[in-house]
């Protein structure tokens, strides 16, 4: 037990005190109870927002914790989406058919991440190709599927759907229990809260540990005995299992894909979630995941044009001012540095 | 036209003769296309290690400067060229105020810069709404035997090579060149020996800048002008970085853009563009396993023995 709590509670993410665990429980009892008070609508916009921390926290665990980026978690994300749709949708009827598919496109997208981290990986590349590579992949994953449109793109009774999308994607159900509205809702806030505790219990381990010591110093690592290719790529498909499963839950909430979710645009959007909070906590990233999806909920839903704008150019800012993120600059280096220095990379 | 099984031997002749000319042809569009969308992100890339991530954008901005200017009854070469210099200076401005301070954090420079490539794109939908009427392809067409050639594309592969043969020289013979190359192999000893770094890099960032805009600017006459039209260009153009590497600007640029084409054009040809590009993509995984700092570090291998053969002998 008191192992657990050590992974758990552990240094590398912000909070170890008590009164951290308190507010963390005061806050799931509050999400716990929040459907109460609100209609079914507002939950399921609130289960958007929280759908998309998995993808966020896997960008965290490689960006901020591994020291590798990548652009292209949306293709994850929209790779067990759409074989999710292909899977469950040929199995409408089949009360576990939902499961099977989650799985099958959880499989996918660790399928596909291996073949690709292999070769980005233990080519042993400059820092700056993977992100270039990994973009390269989602553009194209996005051309693709936006050339899937006609009768011949057909996966037993699925259209694949072209730029349309695939539409009339089963929900997730669990024999007889079929999740939307509230129940989907506690389904979401479940599996959020899963990933969440998981990341932060693989960030205190060893191997964890192990992937810090990678972003520090890749070299000296290596010398330690450490294959720093194959904890990259193990990493690697982490994160793209976590995108997978933000996209599962994506296709069970709206029932629908569309070839822009891993365009360039959604692909930028986990990166200014992670850039917001702080790469290198999971706190920071799931609170700012979850605020900066209101925020452009909350702006495009006003009829605001410039909702992209404004999220680009709040991403130039903490690029400039605050590049540790803004959470994280509060939260770790304020107390520890004061105020003049906070502010400045070190 | 009669029949082929008919024809004079003269004219079977030509008609090799053409089919060579539309593989070369062919060859040499992709080729220049790949150089051209590419040549302002290596540029960047070699002096700074900085990859570039509004450089679709920067191309996209040069289609409109260009564009705009040829409506405006400016002849289509001093359009161009007004592109060049008008996103040079943009790039210089945007070197000032965000990318200076990124040097050394690579990965914050690229995500800083696609922030702006975010701000660029979605705001330049918003100013001059989705679409713009783009300009015609200047110059006719030339046809030999039953293929035709346009005469655009034939002036743009030109254009190309004459660029490349440009950078070597500013590279090789010029001040700043010297500066810029002494700059890229030790900052700090530049410095120590009076070369201002700090300018070298400005003008660099503003040179690959102007280079993405003259290539916009080139390239928008052969597509739509859209305010997203940059993606087009950018995968192809990060491939070509990624298979070239940044140890030597030109042999870099020309290296991976031959290569790539001699990939993209049969299976373009064979299985339609997109399967063209996806080719691109795994060639590049591939060469990358095999030259994990691509092409150019390779080729620099040999060239850097080659020129100590030549010494000691």
């Amino acid at each position: 037990m008191s192992r657990l709590w050590k992974l758990l509670s552990g240094p590398e993410d912000i909070g170890q005190s008590a009164w951290f665990w308190v507010g963390f429980a005061a806050l799931i009892i509050f999400f716990l109870y929040y459907p109460a008070v609100i209609t079914e609508f507002e939950a399921s916009s609130i289960s958007y927002y929280l759908l998309n921390i998995p993808l966020a926290l896997g960008l965290c665990l490689l960006w901020g914790y591994a020291g590798v980026l990548s652009f292209g978690q949306v293709a994850y994300f929209g790779i067990a989406g759409y074989v999710y749709g292909v899977v469950a949708g040929n199995m409408i009827g089949n009360p576990w058919g939902p499961l099977v598919g989650s799985i099958a496109g959880l499989t996918a997208s660790a399928i596909i991440a291996a073949i690709f981290g292999y070769f980005v990986f233990y080519a042993r590349v400059q820092m700056w190709i993977a992100p270039i590579l990994t973009l390269v992949f989602t553009l194209l994953l996005e051309t693709f599927l936006g050339q899937t449109a006609g009768y011949q793109w057909r996966i037993g009774s699925v259209q694949l759907g072209g730029y349309n999308g695939m539409t009339g994607i089963p929900s997730f159900q669990l024999g007889k229990l079929v999740f939307f509205g509230y129940s989907f809702y506690y389904y979401v806030l479940i599996v959020v809260l899963i990933c969440f505790l998981a990341c932060r219990m693989l960030v205190s381990s060893r191997h964890g540990h192990v992937l810090l010591a990678i972003r520090e110093d890749p070299v000296r690592t290596e010398l330690f005995g450490y294959d720093i290719r194959a904890r990259q790529l193990v990493i690697f498909v982490i994160a793209a299992v976590l995108a997978g499963i933000s996209g599962l839950l994506y296709v069970q909430w709206g029932n629908y894909i569309t070839p822009t979710q891993v365009g360039l645009l959604q692909a930028a959007l986990p990166v200014i979630w992670v850039a917001v909070g702080g790469r290198d906590s999971l706190i920071a990233v799931a609170i700012t995941t979850y605020l900066l999806n209101w925020l452009t909920y909350a702006l495009s839903s006003a009829g605001n044009q410039y909702a992209l704008v404004i999220i680009g150019a709040l991403l130039v800012c903490v690029m400039l001012f605050f590049p540790k993120g803004i959470i994280v600059t509060l939260a770790r280096e304020l107390p520890r540095r004061g105020w003049r220095s906070a502010f400045t990379e070190r | 036209m009669p029949s082929p099984n008919h024809q004079e031997p003269a004219a079977r002749y030509m008609d090799n003769v053409a089919i060579a000319l539309s593989v070369l042809y062919q060859f040499g569009t992709n080729g220049a296309f790949l150089l051209l969308s590419a040549l302002g992100l290596i540029v960047i890339l070699g002096m700074m290690n900085i990859i570039n991530l509004a450089h679709g954008e920067l191309m996209m901005m040069g289609a409109y400067v260009a564009t705009t200017a040829v409506q405006r009854g400016v002849p289509f070469p001093l359009a161009v060229l007004v592109a060049f210099i008008a996103i040079a200076i943009f790039g210089a401005i945007f070197e000032r105020l965000v990318v200076r301070r990124f040097y050394g954090r690579e990965l914050g420079a690229l995500v800083v810069t696609w922030g702006i490539s975010l701000i660029l794109s979605q705001g330049s939908l918003l100013v001059f709404g989705p679409f713009m009427p783009s300009i015609q392809i200047p110059g006719g067409s030339i046809s030999v035997g039953l293929y035709s050639f346009s005469e655009y594309w034939l002036a743009l592969i030109t254009v190309a090579i004459v660029v490349v043969f440009g950078l070597w020289w500013l590279y090789n013979h010029t001040t700043f060149g010297l500066q810029a190359r002494a700059t890229m192999q030790n900052a700090a000893m530049a410095r120590a020996l009076g070369v201002n770094t700090d300018r070298v890099y400005m003008l660099t960032f503003s040179l690959g800048a102007g280079l993405a805009g003259f290539s916009g600017a080139l390239l928008a006459p052969t597509t739509s002008i859209m305010p997203f039209m940059g993606q087009q260009f950018v995968a192809p153009a990060f491939i070509t970085v990624v298979v070239g590497g940044a140890t030597n600007v030109i042999t870099g640029a020309l290296g991976s853009s031959i290569l790539l084409s001699l990939v993209r054009t049969p299976i373009g040809f064979l299985f339609g563009s997109f399967l063209g590009l996806v080719a691109l993509l795994l060639a590049a995984l591939i060469i990358i396993r095999l030259m994990p700092d691509g092409i150019s570090a390779w080729l620099q291998r040999y060239l850097d023995r080659w020129s100590r053969i030549r010494i000691s002998a």
